[in-house]
């Protein structure tokens, strides 16, 4: 798979028995909707809030960030807004592939992960594994 | 030509009808015949390859369970005398392995008590070749049972018991399992 | 007993025979319209149908694995995948055990091809392998193997190329007519014969558009009922008819599309791969009966595990007399008891079943493997170029010489 962002190459993260492809060049991570469902059992999280087709029907998010082709079935993503405080804009498949993202995004959870306590609702938790991985980053 | 032509016809067309069915149900009971003797030659195949597991899962388990010495040496004892009991007839086999599949079953339970070893990687390949041959061993029981349903049916039901008389196709013989001890084992990890 | 089944099948041969006769139907009536002999039709449809029928028969099963993507496993690869096809060949008698292959699919699907028991295999995709537990994935092969045993794939293909002539005839025959001018049109003006000829041509456009319609419906009736016979020779090999009841459930459980199916294989799924939402469940163009209805007969089944016990629960959840065991299967077969649940210790789980399959597909589009000191894996693909790749979680620097 190509990196839906700059084209760069992925590899493939293996942490804690999760997967997660990591893009070399701009540091987007994309999270399969197979391995969200598995962290989201391991985490005992039963909500929707983490289907990723729950997540696909979340309203549009008008941004200025360009648009991004689903690196498994090359449709359109869309871009929806995840957790809350921070919200953390990311792009879902419509078609239920899975989550992407940004470089910048990553980033940003990392940054404002110090600031906060224990993540509340359960989209919170899974911004804050994508921190507990990429601690370090490129 | 006339009436001897057709007689002879008539008559030529029932012995071809007659030779036919008796060498079609002939040729059938032949091969459910084989098909049974396949089947008792699978049993033993499977029977063999857990013979041929049990010393690699004891020297796995050897190191992990040092008190259960008495489990550990029954498996092997009871291995042994199933390794013993080959061609000594149906039931002194059956009754052989049937003990062995109980001294195992214990063995696997025990193994719950194991954190450590069930971890261990070798062990948890070991435990689904065991699992696996245990299946392998009562599916290959099922074919070979329902072959000698099909067979003793074909045997014994009109018309082609008429053919399997002349012939001397005697009925299969059922393998029940005769022993005690594997009909009342706790089966625990044979899925 | 269920050698039988394959034999006796009066309904699927009625089928089928409206299959063949709707060909030659088709063929004639298209000769007649186009180049206006029927005969000749008649020869253009049956030489198409036997060039298919060889290819089909020789190349069908390495074109099937080859579109989906297949890609062949050892035993070494996935040996619970090996040992449950192998358990099942043997409750079946299968001669030998099929090949074994993997599609690296999220949607969750399997399948069945070749021509003769001897020389067959079985397709699972990723996602399905890694959401079934050891019985499920029993009864999702026993299913399977039911289709190469009950010589279901060569009916199928068969049927299929029957089908696949029909819709080519038609598709043709609407080109020559619509651009080639139809040679009936020609001869009219000619004058003579002018209303035969219209009829004739009037029948040929019906037949090219109601054709391949039936005989797509003709043919998801055959594939319904070989369905339902799968299901119970499946039960009957495993005893176990909760295995694939709740091996179905998993898979109905999901809305993801196959990404490489194709319409004229899909019988041979084990579930129908079009799955569009909001379809009638007794529906007259599907290849599979509803999995709730396949399920709830599984369900239905008391104990039992026999064809007999099947078919009683068949027509109890149908709630019809009609039954879907040949007769002929039922003579002389003795109830046998479904095996009852029984719990597995040492199962993996569902993390593990999943770390499993990826492996193995990593394996195949030849990954290599860091394994980082902090725990992290790092999986490269050949692609990536450098000799190092830092870890994004505790920032190690790891060369990159392991790769293969």
């Amino acid at each position: 798979m190509d990196c839906p962002a700059c084209k760069g190459v992925v590899v493939v993260v293996e942490y804690q028995r999760i997967e997660l492809d990591y893009c070399t060049k701009c540091y987007g991570v994309w999270f399969d909707a197979g391995e969200l469902s598995l962290l989201a059992e391991r985490l005992d999280l039963r909500g929707a809030a983490l289907d990723v087709n729950q997540i696909a029907a979340l309203p549009e998010k008008k941004a200025a960030e360009k648009a991004r082709g689903c690196p498994i079935c090359r449709k359109k993503m869309k871009k929806v807004t995840l957790g809350s405080a921070p919200e953390v804009l990311v792009d879902v498949c419509t078609r239920g592939d899975g989550l992407w993202f940004d470089g910048g995004e990553v980033g940003q959870v990392l940054g404002q992960l110090k600031d906060k306590g224990a993540a509340a609702d359960e989209q919170g938790r899974v911004i804050d594994f994508l921190g507990e991985v990429f601690h370090v980053r490129g | 030509m006339g009436i001897g032509i057709i007689v002879l016809i008539v008559v030529l067309a029932v012995l071809f009808l007659v030779i036919g069915f008796i060498w079609m149900t002939y040729n059938g009971l032949v091969r459910l015949r084989n098909q049974v003797k396949n089947a008792w030659a699978q049993i033993d195949v499977q029977l063999k390859r857990r013979h041929d597991l049990i010393p690699n899962l004891m020297e796995t388990v050897k190191g992990y369970m040092k008190h259960e010495r008495e489990t550990l040496e029954a498996v092997t004892s009871a291995r042994n005398l199933a390794q013993k009991a080959i061609g000594t007839g149906v039931g002194a086999q059956a009754k052989a392995e049937g003990e062995l599949s109980s001294a195992l079953s214990r063995l696997l339970a025990v193994v719950e008590n194991y954190p450590d070893l069930k971890a261990n990687q070798n062990f948890m390949a070991l435990q689904e070749e065991l699992t696996s041959t245990e299946n392998k061993i009562s599916f290959s029981r099922q074919y070979y049972n329902d072959s000698v349903l099909t067979y003793n049916n074909k045997t014994q039901m009109v018309p082609s018991n008429i053919i399997a008389g002349m012939f001397g196709f005697k009925t299969g013989e059922f393998f029940e399992v005769t022993a005690a001890a594997e009909r009342e084992a706790p089966k625990v990890s044979f899925g | 007993m269920w050698e039988q089944i394959r034999s006796n099948q009066t309904r699927t041969l009625v089928l089928v025979v409206a299959m063949g006769l709707l060909l030659l139907l088709v063929g004639y009536f298209l000769g007649e319209a186009i180049f206006g002999s029927g005969i000749g039709g008649l020869v253009v449809a049956i030489l198409i149908w036997v060039v298919m029928n060889l290819f089909a028969y020789f190349q069908g099963d390495s074109m099937i694995l080859a579109i989906s993507r297949a890609r062949k496993i050892s035993p070494d690869d996935h040996p619970r995948l090996y040992n449950v096809v192998e358990e099942m060949k043997i409750a079946s008698g299968l001669p030998k055990i099929p090949d074994i292959y993997i599609i690296d699919d999220p949607s969750p699907n399997a399948f069945a091809v070749g021509r003769d028991p001897s020389r067959a295999s079985v397709a699972i995709t990723s996602g399905l392998l890694e959401r079934l537990n050891r019985d499920e994935l029993q009864g999702v092969m026993a299913h399977e193997i039911s289709h190469i045993k009950n010589r279901d794939v060569l009916l199928m293909t068969f049927c299929s190329v029957l089908l696949g002539t029909i819709v080519i005839l038609a598709w043709f025959g609407s080109r020559m007519m619509l651009f080639g001018g139809a040679r009936g049109g020609r001869r009219s003006s000619g004058g003579g014969g002018g209303y035969a000829t219209l009829i004739i041509v009037a029948v040929a456009i019906l037949l090219m558009i109601l054709a391949p319609i039936a005989a797509q419906l003709i043919y998801y009736a055959i594939s319904r009922k070989r369905e339902y016979l799968a299901d119970a020779s499946g039960a009957l090999y495993t005893r176990y008819p909760e295995g694939l009841a709740s091996a179905l459930e998993k898979i109905a459980g999901s809305t993801q599309e196959l990404k490489t199916a194709n319409q004229a294989f899909a019988p041979m799924y084990i579930i129908n791969p079009f799955r569009s939402k909001g379809r009638a469940a007794s529906d007259l163009t599907s290849t599979h009966p509803p999995i709730s209805e396949r399920v709830r007969i599984l369900r239905s089944m008391a104990g039992g595990a026999s064809l007999a016990a099947y078919e009683k629960a068949y027509q109890e959840v149908r709630g019809s007399g009609r039954g879907v065991i040949p007769p002929s299967a039922l003579v002389g077969e003795t109830p046998v008891a479904a095996r009852k649940a029984e719990a597995v210790p040492a199962e993996p789980g569902k993390v593990e079943r999943a770390r499993e399959t990826s492996d193995l597909l990593w394996k195949y589009s030849n990954y290599g493997l860091v394994n980082c000191e902090c725990g992290t894996k790092l999986r490269v693909p050949p692609k990536l170029r450098g000799s190092s790749i830092r870890c994004p979680h505790c920032g190690r620097v790891n060369p990159l010489s392991s790769r293969p």
